[in-house]
C-alpha cells in the first residue's frame, strides 16, 4: 500500500495547479457565471495548450493516453479552483463515448479536434418531468429512409451554446441510441437558462430535425449500455474529484479565516463548536479523497468499478454539499453576501451533488452491486 | 499509489489466513464479542496466544537483539487485522505499548525479566493510566507515589483497568513529582498485579467484559521497578501511542459487521416480501458500505503514513481514523436495529432473534467505542490542532 504520487503524476498535478492560479482566479469564475457561453476562451487555450483537453484520449488520436487516475489528479484541481470550462462534457464523457463505440470515422474527425480543444461535443441527456435511468429517455427518433427524424425536448445540456456537436440519447425502433448531432441542424432550438451554479444550461426542443442514421454511435439500441458505461467507468470519478477539491479549498478558505476573525476576544478555532465542525470536514475530505484514488486506482488497472465509482461520486459529493453547508456557518453572516466566495462553492456543491446522477440514483447502483449480484 | 499489499506482504496475509482457517477455534474466536475477544479469561484464549507466539507472530517488529524479527510494522497490522477478522485475540499490549516502551527505555533487568515472557505469551498485563479525576485529561492523573527508601509507596485509585482481574503484571502510571508541571510529575511502574496493597473491584459493563478500578494502599515499588526515567512517564505514554498506531484500532471487526448485515438483509423477509427491495433499506446499506470504504480509505491512509518512515508519527491520520470509523460502527448497530424494528430488541443469544441478537449485543458492545482510547472530541481537538493549525481551543 502506497499513496504516494509518481513524478509524472505529481507533475501534471502541480502543472495543472499552476495554470489556473494563473488563468482561472476567481474573478475569472465569477465573470462566466450566468455567461451563455460560460467558459472563458483563454483558460480554454491554455488547458488545451498544457494537454489537458486531450488528457484522456489516446496518442493516435493526438491525446495524453492518461488514466483516469491522472484525470482525478486534474479534477481535484479544477474542483479548488471552481474552473467553469466544458472539460467533462467533452473531454471525458463525450470522447469517451466516441472512443468506447464510435465508428472509425467518427473517431478520426472528433477525437483529434477534441483533443487540441478546437471542438467541444456536449451530451443532451435529461429531459423534463422524467429521471435519470434509462426510462427517462423519450425523445423520439423515427427512422425515415436513410435519416431519423428527431422530436422531443432535452434539459440540462451544459454548454451547449459553445458545442459543435451534440451527443443525444433518443428512443429508437431498437431502444436507446446516442446521435451524433449538429446544433445548427433545422427543427432544433437552443435556450440558455441559469442554473444554481451559473454553468450554463440549455434546452433544446426537437420539432423534426432530421439526422443521418450514419450519426449513430455504435449498434442499434446499444445507446444506454454504452452511455451508463462511460458514465460509471471514466466520468464519476473525475466528477467526484472535482467535489473533494471544491470541499478541500472551501474549508481551507474557511481555516485561514477561522484564525485571524476574532469574536469574544478569541479566534474563531479557538472556539470548539467550530473547531470540532471543522476538524470532521476535514476527515470527510481526506478520507473522500483516497475512496477517490482508490476507485480511481482500480479502473486504472482495468478491475471493475461497479461498485466503487458510484460510492466515490456520492461521499464525494455529499461531503462537498455538507462542508459548504458547514463552511458557511463558520464565516457567519458575510457568507450569505456576494461579495464573499462561499456561496460559490456552496451553489456548485448542491448541483454536482444533483447532476451526473443524483443521491438516490447512486445509491441504487451501490445497493444493486451489494444486494442484488 | 498501489492499492494493493506487496507481493511478500500478500504472501504473509495469505500464510496468517490459511494458519487462522486451519487453527479455527469457535471457544476463542468469538464474533459476538466484538471486537474484544482477546479480554476473555479463558484458558483456551492463552493457550492460542501460545501457538501464535511458536508461530514466531509476537514481536515481529521488535529489534532481533530481543527476539524480534525487525520486520515492518505494517505485517503485524497484516495479523492484527486477519485476527479481529476472524474474531480472534488480537496482539496485545504486551508486544505493544509495553514492550516496546522496554525496549527503548528499560533497565537491562526489565528487558530481562518481561520481554522473553512477552514473546512467549507468558505474561499478561492490565495498563492502569485512567483515575477518576484523569479521564480525557489523562496528564491530570493524581495517584500519589512517595519516596521512600529502596522504592516507591503508591496510594490512589485507578479507573477502567479492563485486565485487571486476570492480569499477572500492572502498567502504571503514578505523579513522583507533584511540584512538577502536570506532564513532567509522572513515572511508570510495574507492579505485580497479585500485591497485597492492590484492591480490584468489578465495574460490570453494559458490553460483555467487565472492567475494573484498582484502590491501592501501601503499594511498595522497589526502584527497580520504575520503568525509564523519573518524571517520564507521560512522555513515554504518548511515545508508545504513537508506536502502536498499526495495532491500536483494527477495522475488520466493523468490515465484518457490515458484512453480517448485508447477508442479513439479502435473505430476510418482511410481509412475505424480501427485506432487500425495500427502498429504505437500500439507501440504507448504500450509505454503510460507503462509508464502510471510507473508514477503509482512511485506515489506508494511515498505514501508509505509519509505512512512510519519515519520523512523524501517523498522529492526525490516526485521529481521523479513530473519529469517523467508530462513529460509524456505532451507526452500523444503529441502522441495523432499525432495519430489524422490534424484532432487533430481543436480547442477545436466543434463536428467537435476527441473527441470534448479534446487533442488539453489538449495539451495547460499540456504546464505548466512541470514549475509549481517546474520545472523538479528543481526536477532533487533535486533528484541529495539529492538522488544520487551528488555536487551542480548551
Amino acid at each position: 500500500m502506497d499513496l504516494q504520487l509518481d513524478d509524472e503524476q505529481r507533475l501534471i498535478q502541480d502543472m495543472t495547479r499552476g495554470l489556473l492560479k494563473e488563468h482561472c482566479p476567481r474573478s475569472v469564475v465569477r465573470k462566466a457565471e450566468d455567461d451563455a457561453k460560460g467558459y472563458p476562451a483563454g483558460l480554454w487555450k491554455q488547458m488545451a495548450e498544457a494537454g489537458l483537453t486531450g488528457l484522456l484520449i489516446p496518442e493516435s488520436y493526438g491525446g495524453g493516453a492518461q488514466s483516469v487516475l491522472e484525470a482525478a489528479l486534474v479534477y481535484e484541481e479544477l474542483g479548488r479552483a471552481l474552473a467553469p470550462t466544458p472539460h467533462f462534457v467533452s473531454s471525458v464523457l463525450s470522447a469517451g463515448i466516441l472512443l468506447a463505440a464510435g465508428s472509425d470515422a467518427q473517431k478520426n474527425e472528433w477525437l483529434p479536434r477534441i483533443a487540441r480543444g478546437d471542438a467541444i461535443i456536449t451530451v443532451a441527456w435529461l429531459e423534463p418531468d422524467r429521471g435519470y435511468g434509462p426510462e427517462g429517455v423519450k425523445l423520439a427518433a423515427k427512422a425515415e429512409g436513410a435519416s431519423f427524424v428527431l422530436s422531443g425536448t432535452k434539459r440540462h445540456v451544459n454548454y451547449a451554446g459553445a458545442a459543435d456537436r451534440l451527443i443525444v440519447l433518443a428512443r429508437t425502433a431498437a431502444g436507446i441510441d446516442l446521435l451524433l448531432v449538429d446544433p445548427s441542424t433545422p427543427g432544433l432550438k437552443l435556450t440558455h437558462y441559469l442554473s444554481a451554479s451559473g454553468e450554463p444550461h440549455y434546452r433544446i426542443d426537437f420539432t423534426g430535425a432530421r439526422v443521418p442514421q450514419s450519426a449513430r454511435i455504435g449498434a442499434a439500441g446499444s445507446g444506454w449500455e454504452t452511455f451508463s458505461r462511460v458514465l460509471t467507468n471514466d466520468g464519476l470519478i473525475p466528477l467526484a474529484a472535482y467535489a473533494i477539491g471544491g470541499a478541500a479549498a472551501c474549508l481551507e478558505d474557511t481555516v485561514e479565516y477561522a484564525k485571524v476573525r476574532k469574536q469574544f476576544d478569541k479566534p474563531l478555532g479557538a472556539f470548539q463548536a467550530l473547531s470540532h465542525y471543522m476538524a470532521d470536514a476535514s476527515t470527510r475530505i481526506d478520507g473522500g479523497r483516497v475512496l477517490v484514488h482508490e476507485a480511481a486506482w482500480n479502473r486504472a488497472h482495468g478491475r471493475s468499478v461497479a461498485r466503487f465509482a458510484p460510492m466515490a461520486k456520492l461521499f464525494a459529493t455529499n461531503t462537498y454539499q455538507d462542508v459548504t453547508r458547514t463552511c458557511a456557518q463558520i464565516w457567519g453572516g458575510v457568507a450569505f453576501t456576494i461579495e464573499y466566495d462561499t456561496q460559490l462553492f456552496f451553489r456548485r456543491a448542491k448541483e454536482l451533488q444533483l447532476s451526473w446522477w443524483d443521491v438516490p440514483y447512486l445509491e441504487e447502483l451501490v445497493a444493486a452491486d451489494v444486494l442484488d449480484r | 499509489m498501489d492499492f494493493d499489499f506487496t507481493p511478500q506482504e500478500q504472501k504473509f496475509a495469505d500464510e496468517v489466513e490459511r494458519w487462522l482457517v486451519e487453527n479455527h477455534d469457535p471457544v476463542v474466536m468469538d464474533p459476538t464479542r466484538e471486537n474484544f475477544t482477546q479480554l476473555a479469561d479463558t484458558p483456551e484464549r492463552r493457550a492460542f496466544m501460545k501457538k501464535l507466539a511458536a508461530k514466531g507472530w509476537l514481536g515481529m517488529s521488535w529489534p532481533k537483539e530481543y527476539g524480534g524479527q525487525e520486520i515492518p510494522g505494517v505485517y503485524e497490522y497484516i495479523l492484527n487485522e486477519a485476527l479481529a477478522r476472524h474474531a480472534a485475540p488480537q496482539i496485545g499490549k504486551g508486544v505493544g505499548i509495553i514492550g516496546k516502551t522496554l525496549i527503548r527505555h528499560g533497565s537491562e533487568k526489565l528487558k530481562r525479566e518481561f520481554l522473553p515472557k512477552v514473546l512467549a505469551a507468558d505474561v499478561e498485563f492490565a495498563v492502569g493510566y485512567s483515575e477518576p479525576n484523569a479521564g480525557s485529561d489523562a496528564a491530570n492523573m493524581q495517584l500519589k507515589a512517595d519516596k521512600v527508601p529502596g522504592g516507591w509507596n503508591l496510594n490512589g485509585q485507578k479507573m477502567w483497568t479492563t485486565s485487571a482481574h486476570f492480569a499477572d503484571w500492572y502498567w502504571v502510571g503514578a505523579r513522583t513529582d507533584p511540584d512538577k508541571p502536570k506532564h513532567d510529575g509522572i513515572s511508570l511502574f510495574l507492579i505485580p498485579m497479585n500485591h497485597a496493597g492492590l484492591e480490584v473491584q468489578s465495574l460490570p459493563t453494559v458490553g460483555k467484559d467487565t472492567t475494573n478500578q484498582v484502590f491501592f494502599k501501601d503499594v511498595f515499588v522497589p526502584d527497580d521497578y520504575l520503568v525509564g526515567k523519573r518524571g517520564q512517564g507521560f512522555q513515554m505514554i504518548s511515545e508508545a501511542l504513537d508506536l502502536e498506531r498499526f495495532t491500536m484500532f483494527t477495522l475488520s471487526p466493523i468490515a465484518e459487521r457490515t458484512k453480517v448485515l448485508v447477508g442479513w438483509a439479502r435473505t430476510a423477509q418482511r410481509d412475505d416480501k424480501p427485506v432487500r427491495e425495500d427502498r429504505d433499506v437500500r439507501r440504507v446499506l448504500a450509505n454503510i458500505v460507503t462509508d464502510t470504504a471510507v473508514a477503509k480509505a482512511l485506515s489506508t491512509r494511515f498505514v501508509c503514513a505509519a509505512k512512510a518512515g519519515s519520523g512523524k508519527p501517523p498522529t492526525v491520520e490516526s485521529s481521523q481514523y479513530k473519529l469517523f470509523t467508530t462513529t460509524l460502527s456505532q451507526r452500523v448497530c444503529d441502522e441495523a436495529l432499525d432495519l430489524m424494528s422490534v424484532a432487533g430488541t430481543i436480547r442477545e443469544g436466543q434463536d428467537e432473534a435476527p441473527l441470534r441478537g448479534r446487533f442488539e449485543g453489538a449495539y451495547r458492545a460499540t456504546m464505548n467505542e466512541t470514549v475509549g482510547g481517546g474520545g472523538s472530541e479528543i481526536q477532533k481537538n487533535i486533528i484541529a490542532r495539529r492538522h488544520l493549525g487551528l488555536p487551542k481551543n480548551f
